[in-house]
């Protein structure tokens, strides 16, 4: 077995122990969405700093690990500000050192969050002491508990990489109720003065929101696997006109088009690991990733029937979570724009 | 891309590259009206291949390949697809390495070194008027009678009968009612006595042909593998050629992005949503094929995997040709070298019923993902 795979055991292990569709509705009920001890065991096992240097007091591993544990989480449906402090991590790593202090209160079990609005929606300026941010509210991951956050956004022809004091943040977040099981907050930005920031060419911005975004693709792959499991399963259980569905041919279709939309995304996510160079294959691999999870959970409720709606099955979860996974990369049109300039205009990826 | 494999397509590209570029370019231009029989342009060119040594790129040494692995035949054909240029379709990729794995000494010595030197081409005879998907019901029969067979029967859809040289030919030896058990395999001359080809042109102007067997006589030494045993070789040939399926789709794409380019159109929003998604199911198609030279490479044989690749393929380039003339509106209706894209995506439209039921309806490869791939009940 890889080491690779051991990791995704140990945390699926570690999911199963208690992660079921009961404990996901208590915690998506409960007031703050997820159990504090539950980080403390994460942070301990050292899953929330995977990437960090071990002299920052992270876990020395690639993306790749990284990866692991967000399919882990992402198959379990489970609702933490995991996801977001990986992302924050990779963001504030692209910073050259500038953010060491950050992310070694990262590694030590602070949550964080990236503020990186997927449409750009916000802007930086360069002001004294720092940059001054515009636009309107944006929707941020875990933004309440997070007590770091780390900001990506455009400034002219760069970006700024920033941290933003909860200070700054002041009176500037307001939970709203999420889709899913994860939580969110509005935050308004219009006016902040971001003093501890530095400037980074698009080229970098890129690398690093692509490294942050094959986290998410990678938990909506297993999100994909866990769908699809279930469903194949259920389609042996089920019996109707004294056979299980399964084996109509209908049904069978149904099953076949899940797996050829569960292997488009893990293809693409596994393929952009390996290209970490190339953002465009990161970009493909987060679309893939978020249209073939979408599909599964249509697909799955109809092969389930009204059984898989109800909220004591975990397709209620995943099929949220699918949704509001997609949403969060914004909107479907200007990402396949900039797929477009990137892969047909600029041959990016593997277009030759 | 590990960095051998960059080498390897980087040595294929200088040789691509250096070629006559009189004979490429005709090759080329017979490729794209007609890609599934090559003829006299293409023959040459796979002949040129072949003497070069670059036909059998994962053919062992002692049939004269290069011995490489499936991630350089799948670079190989992917390459030369890119080009659209004909890689040796199923003569080299699919019927040579079936007489390798079944095929007697004598018969590897007759065939194989000249499917390496592109010297031969195979027409394909499986369908039949009433055995299509339901392949086991095929009719045509194979009598033993001496030390030969004399074989009678119809064969329909024989794509590139009229220019093969020979004919890979399922018939029947046992029982109707054997069904896939009473099945053999044949290697006949195409020139043999008795066979009578009428051909049939399709909507995408591609010909395909309707093959009558009267009284075909061959050697017993014609048969490829044991009598009634046909079936495990037929399914060996077919796996092989379902591995087959690259990138046309992205050649596809590029003729949509030339046309929207020179309409100005390149950064047309609408466009640009349309062709995004397009080129981002191309990323994929690659990754299905790539997946299934790996998996050879590791020594396993894919079958649900091919099978995806197969449907993600035929259906992604009728979508290409289908929204791509959507883009272009009335214009498309202009057909030839003379209309937008070149003709080529109304071409490819008219042609693309074909990939979506060859080499075994996508239904059935369906099934197959669901059936091999998730155990679903028959």
């Amino acid at each position: 077995m890889t080491a690779d795979a051991l990791l995704a055991q140990a945390v699926r292990g570690w999911l199963a122990d208690f992660v079921d569709n009961t404990y996901l509705n208590a915690q998506e009920a409960s007031a703050d969405g997820y159990e504090s001890t539950r980080w403390d065991q994460l942070r301990d096992l050292g899953w929330h700093a995977v990437t960090i240097p071990d002299h920052l007091g992270g876990g020395d591993a690639t993306l790749t690990e990284a990866c692991v544990v967000a399919r882990e989480i992402g198959r379990a449906a489970y609702a933490s500000p995991l996801l977001a402090t990986m992302r924050a991590t990779v963001v504030a790593s692209g910073g050259a050192g500038y953010f060491d202090a950050l992310v070694a209160r990262i590694a030590a079990g602070a949550p964080a969050t990236l503020v990186c609005p997927p449409d750009r929606t916000v802007t930086a300026t360069p002001v004294a002491g720092g940059f001054r941010l515009a636009g309107e509210p944006v929707v941020v991951e875990w933004a309440e508990v997070a007590t770091e956050v780390v900001l990506l956004v455009p400034a002219g022809g760069d970006w700024v990489v920033g941290v933003l004091g909860r200070d700054a943040l002041d009176g500037r977040v307001s939970a709203v109720p999420s889709v899913d099981n994860e939580r969110i907050a509005r935050v308004a930005l219009d006016g902040v003065v971001v003093r501890e920031a530095v400037t980074v060419p698009a080229g970098a911005a890129r690398l690093a929101l692509a490294g942050a975004n094959l986290l998410r693709a990678s938990l909506m792959v297993g999100g994909c696997a866990d769908v699809l499991e279930r469903t194949a399963r259920y389609a042996t259980e089920r019996v109707q006109f004294g056979r299980p569905i399964g084996g109509f041919q209908a049904v069978r279709h149904h099953l076949a088009r899940m797996v050829i939309a569960t292997d488009a995304a893990r293809l693409m996510v596994d393929d952009a690991l390996e290209r970490l160079a190339e953002p465009a294959v990161a970009e493909v691999a987060l679309f893939t990733a978020a249209r073939s999870y979408v599909e599964l959970v249509l697909t799955s409720a109809q092969v389930h029937g009204a059984v898989g709606t109800t909220t004591e099955h975990v397709l209620h979860h995943h099929f949220r979570r699918a949704k509001a996974m997609r949403s969060r990369t914004g909107t479907r049109a200007l990402r396949l724009r900039e797929l477009h300039d990137a892969l047909v205009v600029h041959g990016e990826a593997s277009q030759w | 891309m590990k960095a051998e494999h960059l080498e390897f397509l980087g040595e294929l590209r200088a040789y691509l590259d250096a070629l006559d570029p009189d004979l490429v370019a005709a090759t080329r231009a017979e490729h794209i009206a007609d890609a599934m029989q090559p003829r006299a342009n293409g023959r040459r060119f796979l002949a040129r291949l072949g003497a070069d040594g670059w036909l059998g790129v994962s053919w062992p040494a002692e049939y004269g390949g290069q011995g490489r692995g499936p991630v350089e035949q799948w670079l190989f054909a992917e390459e030369l697809c890119d080009r659209r240029l004909p890689n040796g379709l199923l003569t080299l990729n699919a019927i040579g390495p079936t007489l390798m794995a079944v095929g007697t000494d004598e018969q590897k010595a007759e065939f194989l070194p000249r499917i390496i030197a592109g010297e031969l081409e195979f027409a394909i005879g499986y369908s039949e008027p009433d055995a299509g998907s339901d392949l086991a019901a095929l009719r045509t029969r194979a009598r033993p009678d001496g030390d030969a067979y004399v074989i009678d029967g119809q064969k329909i859809w024989t794509t590139g009968a009229t220019v093969a040289t020979h004919l890979w030919l399922a018939a029947r030896t046992g029982e109707q009612a054997d069904r896939h058990r009473g099945i053999s395999m044949f290697i006949l001359p195409m020139d043999a006595p008795g066979i009578e080809i009428t051909p049939i042109l399709t909507q995408g102007g591609e010909q395909t042909n309707t093959v009558f067997l009267d009284n075909v006589r061959v050697p017993a030494g014609a048969r490829i593998g044991a009598e009634n045993e046909g079936w495990r070789v037929l399914t060996t040939a077919l796996n092989y050629e379902r591995m087959f399926y690259h990138n046309e789709p992205r050649w596809e794409l590029r003729q949509l992005r030339d046309w929207a380019a020179s309409a100005g159109l390149l950064d047309d929003p609408v466009v640009a949503e349309t062709m995004g998604e397009l080129a981002v199911d191309v990323e994929i198609c690659r990754l299905f094929a790539q997946r299934g030279a790996q998996m050879l490479a590791d020594g396993q044989v894919p079958y649900a995997e091919a099978s995806a690749n197969k449907v993600w393929w035929s259906e992604l380039r009728q979508r290409i040709c289908d929204t791509g003339l959507d883009l272009i509106g009335e214009a498309g209706t202009v057909a030839g070298p003379t209309g937008p894209a070149h003709g080529h995506l109304e071409h490819g439209l008219r042609s693309s019923p074909v990939w979506r039921f060859g080499g075994g309806t996508n239904e059935i490869q369906l099934d197959i993902i669901a059936q091999r791939g998730l155990g679903m009940p028959r």
